[in-house]
C-alpha cells in the first residue's frame, strides 16, 4: 500500500468517525433540539452594544433591542462608540432609552465590549453586533439556561438577514448549518463560539475571567474557551433567533474569513497546554484537540489535494504539448472503465452523510421548503462553496507565518 | 466526558466497523478482478501454446501455411496488448493489494515471448510485417510519464493504419524480469519511451506519428 493511500484512508476514517459522532449526538437528542428551559426568574440584562462605523444598521439594531419581549425595567441598553469616522456617534446619541458612551478613539470591539461591561449593572451581559437584530422572543428563550448554576454563557440561532445576492444565500445556508451543528455541540458541551450577533454572559463570570481578550481578533471565540476552560458551559437555545447582515461580496467575505481563521489559530496557541487534559473535561478532551485536528487535516488535505490534482492537470498540458508538438490528436474518446475501489465506496459513503447531514440540519432549522433557486444554491455551496475554506486557512497560515494581523 | 463518553465509544466502534467493512470490499474487489485477469490469463496461455506449436510446425513442416501462422500469432499479439490495458486500468484502482504486479510480470513474459516468435515467422515466413517494440516503464518520472502517454496514442494511431503489417509489443523495463533485463542491455535501453523497430532501429524519446510512419515504410522496402 503506498503512503498516499494511507494518508486517503486515515482522512476517511477521522470524516467518518466525526459523521457518526454527529449522527449519534442527534439521533440521541433529536426530540429536544427546540427545548426552552423554563426560568425561576427573570434576570436583570444589560444588552451592550459595541458600534464602529454603523451608522446604516444601529437604530435598527436598537430598535429591535427595545422591542424584545422582555420587562422594560429588567433591561439596560448600552451603545458605546468605538471612534467611529460616521455619523454612528451622532445617531446614538438622539436614541432615548439607552445609555451612550462616546469613546473618542478606536480600540476594537474587545476593548470596547469590556468597557461596556464595567459600566453595565446587570447580572447577565448580552453583546448585540450594531448590525444584528434579535428576534421579540429571544431572550425570553435563552434566559433560561442561567438558572444552572454551570452555564456561563448562551447563544442563539444566527441566521442571514441579507439574501438577495448568490454570496449572502450561500452564507445563509452555511449560518442554518452552523446553527444546527452548533446544537449539536451544546449536547456534549462543547460550543466553542458565542458569536457576537448575540450571546449572553454572566456578568460575575466575564468579570473573573478579566473579560474579553483585547489581543485575540476573534473575541467571539476566545471568551467561549475561556468561559470552557473555567469549567463553565455555554449554552446554545436554538430556538432563539438573531439575524445579521453578511459580507456581500467575495472581498469582503474573505477578509472575514481570515479574520476568524487567524483569530482561530491565535485561540490554540493561547490554549495549546489544554490540548487533552483530561482535568478540563470536555474542553480539553474534545474542543481543543477537535479544533486543532480539524485544522491539521483542512490544511494536509489541501496539500494532498493540490499534489493529486496538480500533477494530473500539468501531465495533461504536458500530454496536449507533446501531441501537439508530435502532430498527435490532443481530444480523444477516453476508454471508459468503470472501476470500482475501496474509495469509490467510502467517497460515496461520505458524499451521501454530507447530503444527510444538510438534509437533517435545513430540515431542523425548518428550511426545507426547497425551492429550484434553494436547491441550486444548496449544490453550489455543498460542490464549491465549501472547497473554499482550505483556500482562506491556507491565506491565514500565510498571514500568521508573515506576521500580518493586524485588523 | 464521562456522561458522553458512550458516544464517543460508540462512534469509534461504528467508524471501525464500516472502515473495516470499506476495506474488506476493496480487497475483495481487487482479489476479484485478479482472479478474472488470472482466468484471462490461462485462456491466453493456452491459445499462446497452440500458436507456438502450429510456428513450430510450420517452421519444421510445412512453409506454405506461413500467412495461417503469422495470423494466429498477430491475433494473439492483440489479445496480450488489450488485455494489457486492462491490466493498467485495474493498476489504477488497485490500492490494498500488490497481487497485480505477478500478473502483470506473466503477461510481461507473454509478451516478450511474442516477440520472439514474431521474430521467427519473419525470418522463417520472409515476412515484411515490422516488429515494433516499445520500451515502457510503470513508474516513470514525471516527463517521462507524459511523454510515454503520448507515445501510446501515437503508436495506437500507427497500429490503426497498419493493422496486421505492424506488431506493436510493448514492454515494460522496471519489473524486475530477467528476460526483459537482458533484453534492456542488448539493446541498450536505459529510458522511456524507447522504440525499437526490426530489432536494429533503437529510438530513444518521444517519436512523432510521422517519424515513425516515415521509418515503417522504409522496412517495409
Amino acid at each position: 500500500m503506498e503512503f498516499i493511500t494511507g494518508v486517503y484512508l486515515f482522512f476517511i476514517f477521522v470524516s467518518l468517525y466525526s459523521v457518526f459522532l454527529v449522527l449519534l449526538i442527534y439521533f440521541r437528542n433529536r426530540h429536544n433540539l427546540y427545548f426552552e428551559k423554563p426560568t425561576n426568574g427573570l434576570y436583570h440584562i444589560s444588552v451592550v452594544i459595541p458600534a464602529y462605523n454603523k451608522e446604516e444598521n444601529l437604530l435598527q439594531t436598537v430598535n429591535a433591542v427595545k422591542n424584545l419581549d422582555y420587562p422594560k425595567d429588567k433591561l439596560e441598553i448600552i451603545v458605546i462608540d468605538d471612534g467611529s469616522k460616521d455619523k454612528t456617534a451622532e445617531i446614538a446619541m438622539k436614541i432615548d432609552g439607552i445609555r451612550f458612551f462616546k469613546k473618542g478613539y478606536n480600540s476594537g470591539k474587545s476593548d470596547t465590549v469590556n468597557f461596556g461591561i464595567k459600566n453595565a449593572n446587570g447580572e447577565i451581559i448580552a453583546i448585540i453586533d450594531a448590525d444584528s437584530y434579535p428576534e421579540k422572543d429571544s431572550f425570553k428563550k435563552m434566559i433560561g439556561y442561567f438558572d444552572d448554576p454551570e452555564t456561563g454563557a448562551v447563544t442563539a440561532s444566527c441566521f442571514v438577514r441579507n439574501t438577495g445576492k448568490l454570496i449572502e444565500r450561500l452564507q445563509a445556508v452555511e449560518y442554518f448549518l452552523i446553527a444546527f451543528g452548533r446544537k449539536i455541540l451544546d449536547f456534549v458541551d462543547s460550543v466553542y463560539v458565542t458569536p457576537g450577533s448575540l450571546s449572553m454572559y454572566r456578568k460575575n463570570l466575564l468579570d473573573e475571567v478579566g473579560g474579553f481578550d483585547t489581543n485575540n481578533i476573534t473575541e467571539d471565540i476566545e471568551i467561549a474557551w475561556k468561559i470552557l476552560k473555567h469549567k463553565y458551559k455555554n449554552r446554545m437555545c436554538l430556538s432563539a433567533k438573531v439575524y445579521t447582515e453578511v459580507p456581500d461580496n467575495l472581498k469582503k467575505w474573505w477578509r472575514q474569513r481570515l479574520r476568524w481563521n487567524i483569530g482561530g489559530f491565535q485561540t490554540v496557541h493561547k490554549y495549546r497546554n489544554s490540548f487533552f487534559k483530561k482535568s478540563l473535561k470536555m474542553f480539553g478532551l474534545f474542543v481543543v484537540p477537535r479544533f486543532l485536528i480539524s485544522h491539521v487535516l483542512s490544511i494536509t488535505g489541501f496539500f494532498v489535494f493540490v499534489y493529486v490534482f496538480g500533477r494530473v492537470i500539468v501531465q495533461k498540458l504536458m500530454y496536449w504539448i507533446f501531441s501537439i508538438q508530435n502532430g498527435n490528436t490532443i481530444f480523444e474518446v477516453p476508454r471508459l472503465f468503470l472501476i470500482p475501489s475501496v474509495f469509490t465506496f467510502f467517497i460515496f459513503l461520505l458524499f451521501a452523510f454530507t447530503l444527510a447531514f444538510t438534509y437533517i440540519g435545513l430540515k431542523t432549522m425548518n428550511k426545507m421548503d426547497i425551492g429550484f433557486k434553494a436547491s441550486f444554491t444548496i449544490l453550489f455551496y455543498l460542490v464549491f462553496y465549501l472547497t473554499l475554506y482550505p483556500l482562506v486557512l491556507l491565506h491565514s497560515l500565510y498571514l500568521l507565518a508573515a506576521g500580518n494581523i493586524k485588523w | 466526558m464521562a456522561r458522553f463518553g458512550d458516544l464517543f465509544w460508540k462512534a469509534l466502534v461504528l467508524t471501525v466497523v464500516v472502515f473495516l467493512l470499506g476495506v474488506l470490499l476493496g480487497f475483495a474487489l481487487e482479489r476479484n478482478r485478479i482472479g478474472d485477469i488470472e482466468k484471462e490469463f490461462q485462456k491466453i496461455d493456452l491459445q499462446w501454446n497452440d500458436a507456438k506449436l502450429q510456428t513450430l510446425y510450420y517452421q519444421n513442416v510445412e512453409q506454405k501455411f506461413c500467412d495461417s501462422a503469422i495470423s494466429e500469432n498477430l491475433g494473439f499479439g492483440d489479445k496480450v496488448y488489450e488485455e494489457g490495458l486492462k491490466i493498467e486500468e485495474y493498476d489504477r484502482a488497485s490500492f490494498l493489494t500488490s497481487d497485480l504486479e505477478l500478473e502483470k510480470k506473466k503477461y510481461a513474459l507473454l509478451k516478450v515471448e511474442f516477440w520472439l516468435n514474431s521474430i521467427v515467422l519473419k525470418e522463417r515466413c520472409n515476412a515484411d510485417y515490422v516488429n515494433l517494440v516499445y520500451f515502457f516503464a510503470n513508474n516513470p518520472d514525471f516527463n517521462a510519464e507524459a511523454e510515454q502517454d503520448t507515445q501510446a496514442e501515437i503508436l495506437k494511431d500507427l497500429k490503426e493504419k497498419y493493422g496486421k503489417d505492424l506488431m506493436l509489443i510493448p514492454l515494460p523495463i522496471d519489473l524486475d524480469i530477467s528476460m526483459i533485463n537482458i533484453m534492456r542491455e542488448t539493446y541498450n535501453i536505459k529510458k522511456t519511451p524507447t522504440l525499437l523497430i526490426n530489432e536494429k532501429r533503437r529510438l530513444e524519446g518521444l517519436q512523432s506519428f510521422d517519424e515513425l510512419d516515415t521509418m515503417i515504410k522504409n522496412e517495409q522496402l
